[in-house]
């Protein structure tokens, strides 16, 4: 009898997918379809311009130049005028606080 | 329109001809990926991609089999590499939360309820549905095809590239393993 309820219980496991209908689709698949075909070209046009020759050359030449200002200009112009900003510096300090070399054996 | 004018026309693309297309296809290539995936997000992000591939790859489609076979393989591809991503990554998560601080429980998918089944044969096929995922990958496709969608044993052989008797061959083992499975489960 039990064995008979077991059969039966397995049977109907089995056969439960009988009579399915297809589920209904999500509401606006065509649209949302359509937004993401636009979203995927739209990146992949992103995609692209940066890896065109003309924008990788000009990227790279920028950088280049940039390096190149970069080692020269300290060289040419903020040496001596450190130098002497931090002269001017010192002297200031020395006069506001009263620290000239004389004020010492004074 | 002949399917032939219709392939024509996707491969000028044509916007019309894929709205066609779409229309014509769209219900089966979803419930086919609902069937495979058992979860109605990923069932859509899956026949999105089918006919972005569709449209993308028209070009490439030879008139040695139906547009809908070819369709369904595509799908069907879809759904197998997205179940095999989804294993790895549950994988990846159950090694990643054994070396991790916290000591958090993996989320377990619920069970699946298809939304065209009759009230009384839920919770049966629910059962059924986490039985077919534990098959091997052609053995539950070659099942869903011909139970749920219906094909015969011809339609799914030019899906899968399979001759009629080696889906019946694959049918019989898939039925006796589910069979097997419900009774390990109700002795």
């Amino acid at each position: 009898m039990k064995t008979e309820t077991t059969k039966k219980a397995a049977e109907a496991i089995f056969n439960s997918f009988d009579g399915i209908v297809p589920a209904a689709l999500p509401p606006f698949f065509y649209s949302r379809l359509l937004a993401r075909m636009q979203r995927e070209k739209d990146e992949t046009v992103a995609t692209i311009f940066l890896l065109r020759p003309a924008f990788l050359t000009i990227s790279l030449s920028l950088v280049l130049v940039l390096n190149v200002l970069f080692l020269v200009q300290p060289a040419g112009k903020s040496g001596p005028s450190t130098v002497s900003a931090g002269k001017t510096g010192i002297e200031s300090f020395a006069k506001a606080y009263n620290l000239g070399t004389t004020a010492v054996y004074e | 329109m002949s399917e032939q004018e219709l392939v024509e026309q996707l491969r000028h693309g044509d916007e019309e001809a894929f709205k066609k297309l779409v229309t014509l296809f769209q219900e089966k290539v979803f419930n086919t990926a609902l069937n495979f995936l058992q979860n109605q997000q990923d069932a859509e992000d899956i026949a999105q991609e089918v006919f972005i591939q569709v449209y993308h790859s028209v070009s490439l489609f030879k008139s040695n089999s139906t547009l809908s076979t070819w369709i369904y393989r595509i799908c069907i591809t879809k759904c197998l590499d997205h179940t095999r991503n989804k294993k790895r990554k549950k994988r990846f998560a159950f090694i990643s939360s054994l070396f991790s601080e916290k000591n958090v429980l993996l989320h377990e998918a619920p069970d699946f309820n298809h939304p065209g089944l009759q009230l009384d044969r839920k919770e049966d096929a629910a059962i059924l549905f986490k039985m077919v995922n534990s098959l091997p990958g052609n053995q539950k496709t070659a099942f869903l095809l011909n139970k749920i969608d219906g094909l015969s044993y011809m339609e799914i052989g030019a899906i899968m590239k399979l001759s009629e008797s080696a889906v019946d061959s694959l049918l019989q083992r898939a039925k006796q393993n589910l069979r097997k499975k419900i009774n390990e489960q109700k002795p």
